[in-house]
């Protein structure tokens, strides 16, 4: 298998008239073809930036201060917006959050997939239309021959989000990202559209990123995952290997703060105490030291490296160190990656 | 759809009925009537005036007669100006507001919503500082002094344009710079914020993260949205200005239908009064029609609403 | 590296809930507006324009109606003829002499003497305390085009003729100069200011009570209420306001320029705050602690009053802010067409109204009222952009 996606050392800062603000700091991480990846964290963490520097759509004042991102074997995050825009929407595609407000209210679903399909593909407008139908069939809406026509407004929320991946889809990207594809919908309908993208990833061969703050959503979907906090990687590695042994106190965290309906013992949800870091001005060491119960001396001084666990599953937390105190749980004496 | 429409005009109807009902009301309401003067009139003449033009009759005969010319669109004689009726009055003012008026509208439209658009592009660019700074001053500005220092350097001191009355396209500048000032001013200022927050929507992001090219993602997605709520303003903007300002009427002497109406509350013309209000009020509520019609042109969303 | 970094902190955690001050909305609010420069500079230029109102008019030896025919269409940078050290001449248009201190005041008129005067060649003496003799000669006026001159007059003063002005100096004893009836110019803006702001407080006010009862009602009710109230809102917004308040002017007439200007605004431009606080009734209302209050029992009115108004309190006051500059700019609209306070009162509108006639000659009549209206125009704009950006909750960052 071939890498699809590498980031290297990626910092995107944002420039506001209050000061820089470092949204993500020095991530590094890649995924294979085929591979649908999960990045979790709570808001504020860098997720979203970190899939807008891959879309190269980091806006005004922000930009890319350093990092490469390699796609395909290329390096895109070089490239002009205009260049940018040919691969936007064929080869890596992206949907929103909010389906609600994600399309353009004064436009037909017609119009809105067409004018894709047309940009990128240069076919007619009768075939833009015969292929935005098919797609729109893949994701399940049903009669999309009379549908197409109909506006955003008179879709449901699900609906919505079903002609995003569609019109997401039109041109068969490479790499799909979901940003918070599920938030905003009822639970029912989550389930359906997580569905549709494992099912569109194995069809079409298409990579995915999903991007969120619910655990739930990743273990339903993904292979691999990354927890990011403070616009830094905490932990990466399959989710079997993240779910179950958890080898950084934040992702510790996480887990405890969601409910679990087989779980027998009826130990109350714990939420993580304080609030995220102020990214304006970052702590010198560990950004989820203020936080952590585990913290140390070192913590507040220095970010730990990166400890490699597994083949697949690295942490950056002191507590791996051969020095560290015995904790529960935690793989003391990992060797530091790369 | 077609439901919609109707329902919208028998509303427009309705509400021109009670306007001209509410503006007879307060005419008639005046104490002493139209012919009551500081300087006492001889009551033979005062009789004779009221019997001439039927203001003896019982007021729910008056009011209906008034009624009736209003569907027939005839809006009685100028209590003020002797032999002559009040369409007379309006035929002579309305065409010069309105042709002051209509460029003013032109030039409002084709210079205010692209100033608001290449402000919100380039914000906080030199570019957006200088239009919005005009764009203050010319809503902070009142119209009569925008008006009068127009008359005041380019027709009396520089001596480019006259200072007043319509006699060569020159007589036209200053009324029409005058008259769309504030509006055009207003309108970029709208245009501009509207553009700004179309600009934060989710749905540009989309359209670009779609690899639109950056041309189409404004031209397209931003611009239509973004003039949804600058249509709200124009259509009865449109209105006010095509029917004459007041005050850059007089200040140019213009003459137009503002100039009428003032001379005729000078004069205590209350049919003109009338007759004026209606009729700007028509105008005023057709445009408002219009505004809702070019809506629904607009606004998908708004053929669903109960309005 | 030292083993006793890898230590755990002690209570670290610990005081972590209690970490950042949870503010008030309003401490919110007026952190944000305190951030917004121009709205800053928006709320010192209102507090300034008020005192100027407020005190201003006491600080000044004139009262707003005092007339001067002595002191006509005085400008308030005057071109004076230094003819010796300390007397300052300075010929008015209306072609009285005064004699002007070294710091601007204007110490005295001199008397014309008649006996000597000749009005064929236009030529007047004047007669100064000294003794001196100025002999003022103005046919140059008439000729001016003919035979190139480009001076309007000479004064001989000792025997020595001026023909160009001195110098330039700031009148002291009337700062903004003095109108057509000789009254200073300050003095009546201030007054102007008092009306002005009075008229557009008071209006606001009352429009702003009114909105706010009808809209929360409406929005309160709901039902058929709601729908007879709201439909009858559409049709007063489908009438021309401006006409409307010009018909209610002309129907008040007779009685105090003043009072009918307040009322006539008063009652006419209410509807869209009705419209606003029906909205935010509306989303408001299902929340809750208006359940909870309605379940407890607490009467309806109370609830409207403690709970929905104070909720929906951010964005009235925005629109508040920006109804004020809409009121003064109506009002200066009405008095400039002859509607608005009747004289000797002076609104900021009047006096601009009055200053017209004599524009060409007298443009500083036009530039003071206009200045004064231009600058609290844009000071509560300002403060309205603020507001709007501090208080409305749809542009709060998530």
């Amino acid at each position: 298998m071939s890498k699809i996606l590498e980031i290297k050392d990626l910092n995107t800062s944002f420039f506001t008239h209050m000061g820089e603000v470092k949204a993500v700091r020095g991530n590094s991480f890649s995924m294979e073809k085929g591979d649908i990846l999960g990045i979790v964290g709570e808001s504020g963490s860098g997720k979203s930036v970190t899939a807008l520097s891959i879309m190269g759509l980091i806006e005004h004042p922000g930009r890319i201060k350093s990092g490469q991102v390699i796609f395909n074997g290329e390096v895109i995050s070089n490239k002009s917006n205009k260049e940018m825009s040919n691969i936007r929407g064929s080869e890596i595609s992206m949907i929103f959050q909010d389906p609600m407000t994600s399309l353009n209210p004064v436009y037909t679903i017609e119009n809105l997939m067409t004018e894709v399909i047309i940009r990128h593909q240069k076919v007619s407008k009768s075939e833009a239309k015969r292929i935005a139908i098919e797609k729109l069939r893949m994701v399940g809406i049903p009669e999309p021959e009379k549908r197409i026509s109909s506006y955003p407004h008179e879709f449901s929320g699900g609906m919505r989000q079903r002609a995003m991946i569609a019109t997401a889809l039109s041109c068969n990207p490479k790499l799909l990202i979901a940003d918070e594809p599920t938030t905003a919908l009822d639970v029912t309908i989550q389930a359906q559209i997580l569905e549709i993208l494992r099912r569109l990833a194995n069809d079409l061969d298409t990579s995915i990123i999903i991007i969120t703050h619910d655990l739930g959503v990743i273990a339903e979907t993904c292979q691999n995952l990354i927890v990011m906090y403070g616009g830094m990687i905490m932990e990466q590695g399959t989710v079997d290997e993240i779910f179950h042994s958890p080898q950084h106190p934040y992702t510790l965290g996480l887990m405890n703060s969601i409910p679990k309906v087989h779980k027998k013992d009826k130990s109350r949800l714990l939420p993580i105490p304080g609030s995220p870091p102020d990214l304006m001005n970052p702590p010198k060491g560990c950004p989820f030291c203020p936080r952590c119960k585990y913290a140390m001396e070192i913590c507040k001084e220095q970010m730990a490296p990166r400890y490699r666990i597994g083949n697949t599953h690295t942490s950056a937390c002191w507590l791996l160190d051969a020095q560290a105190p015995d904790v529960e749980g935690f793989k003391k004496g990992c060797d530091i990656d790369g | 759809m077609g439901s919609y429409y109707l329902r919208r005009i028998i509303s427009a109807v309705m509400t021109i009925v009670l306007i001209a009902t509410l503006t007879f009301a307060m005419m008639h309401s005046i104490p002493g009537g139209p012919f009551v003067r500081e300087k006492a009139v001889p009551d033979e003449i005062l009789k004779a005036l009221n019997e001439k033009y039927n203001l003896d009759a019982p007021l729910y005969i008056q009011y209906l007669d008034y009624m009736k010319g209003l569907i027939t669109f005839d809006l009685g004689p100028s209590y003020s100006k002797i032999g002559t009726s009040v369409n007379d009055l309006l035929e002579a003012g309305f065409p010069t507001s309105a042709k002051i008026g209509g460029m003013a509208s032109l030039l409002i439209i084709l210079i205010g919503i692209p100033l608001g658009i290449i402000s919100a592009l380039k914000q906080n660019k030199p570019i957006d500082y200088i239009v919005m700074f005009m764009a203050t001053l010319g809503v902070t500005v009142p119209s009569f002094v925008v008006a009068t220092l127009i008359i005041y350097f380019f027709g009396g001191k520089l001596g480019w344009i006259p200072t007043f009355g319509l006699d060569t396209w020159r007589g036209y500048i200053g009324p029409v710079i005058a008259l769309s000032g504030y509006s055009l001013s207003f309108v970029s200022r709208l245009t501009r914020s509207s553009m700004l927050e179309v600009l934060r929507q989710d749905y540009i992001r989309t359209a670009r993260a779609n690899g639109l090219s950056e041309f189409k993602v404004i031209a397209k997605h931003a611009v239509k949205n973004a003039l949804i709520p600058v249509v709200t303003y124009i259509g009865p903007m449109v209105a006010a200005i095509m029917t004459g300002s007041f005050v850059i009427e007089k200040i140019f002497a213009v003459p137009g239908m503002g100039r009428y109406f003032i001379e005729s509350i000078g004069n205590r013309d209350y049919t003109t009064i009338m007759g004026m209000t209606v009729f700007y009020a028509i105008f005023y509520i057709i445009m408002i029609l219009l505004v809702d019609v070019a809506y629904s042109l607009i606004d998908p969303r708004i053929k669903l609403g109960k309005e | 590296m030292a083993d006793s970094k890898f230590v755990f902190l002690e209570n670290n955690t610990e005081e972590l809930e209690v970490a950042r001050p949870s503010l008030t909305y309003w401490q919110d609010a007026w952190r944000r507006l305190k951030k917004h420069k121009l709205a800053m500079i928006g709320v010192v230029v209102i507090i300034l324009v008020l005192l100027f109102g407020l005190v201003g008019p006491m600080l000044t030896p004139y009262s707003y109606s005092d007339q001067s025919n002595d002191y006509r269409n005085l400008p308030p940078i005057i071109e004076v003829f230094e003819v010796e050290e300390g007397i300052n001449l300075h010929l008015s248009k209306d072609y009285n002499m005064f004699v002007v201190a070294n710091n601007g005041e204007l110490t005295e008129k001199l008397s014309l003497n008649r006996a000597k005067r000749d009005v064929i060649n236009k030529i007047y003496y004047y007669d100064l305390k000294n003794g001196e003799e100025i002999k003022l000669d103005f046919s140059y006026n008439l000729l001016k085009d003919k035979q190139g001159y480009d001076y309007d007059f000479t004064i001989e003063y000792k025997g020595i003729e001026y023909k160009y002005p001195t110098g330039n100096k700031f009148n002291r004893s009337f700062p903004f100069g003095t109108d057509d009836l000789g009254r200073d110019i300050l003095t009546r803006v201030m007054y102007g200011a008092r009306i002005s702001l009075l008229i557009a407080f008071v209006a606001t006010l009352v429009n702003l009570f009114i909105g706010v009862i009808y809209g929360s009602i409406s929005g309160y009710e709901g039902g058929r209420l709601d729908e007879v109230m709201m439909r009858i809102v559409d049709i007063i917004n489908s009438v021309p306001l401006t006409l409307y308040v010009i018909l209610l002017m002309v129907w008040f007439r007779k009685s105090d320029g003043l009072t009918n200007i307040i009322i006539a605004l008063s009652t006419v431009y209410w509807v869209s705050i009705a419209r606003l606080v029906r909205g935010q009734m509306l989303s408001i209302k299902e929340q809750e602690f208006v359940l909870a209050a309605q379940i407890i029992g607490v009467p309806k009115r109370k609830i409207i009053a403690r709970h929905l108004i104070p909720n929906a309190m951010g964005p009235i006051i925005v629109s508040m802010a920006m109804m004020i500059p809409g009121a003064i700019f109506t009002e200066a609209f009405l008095s400039f067409i002859g509607l608005g306070v009747s004289a000797p009162q002076a609104s900021w509108g009047t006096l601009a109204n009055n200053a017209l006639p004599g524009l060409v000659t007298y443009p500083y009549q036009l530039f003071f009222p206009a200045m004064a209206i231009a600058i609290t125009i844009l000071a509560f704009n300002f403060l309205g952009d603020g507001l709007r950006d501090a208080l409305d909750p749809r542009l709060r960052k998530g």
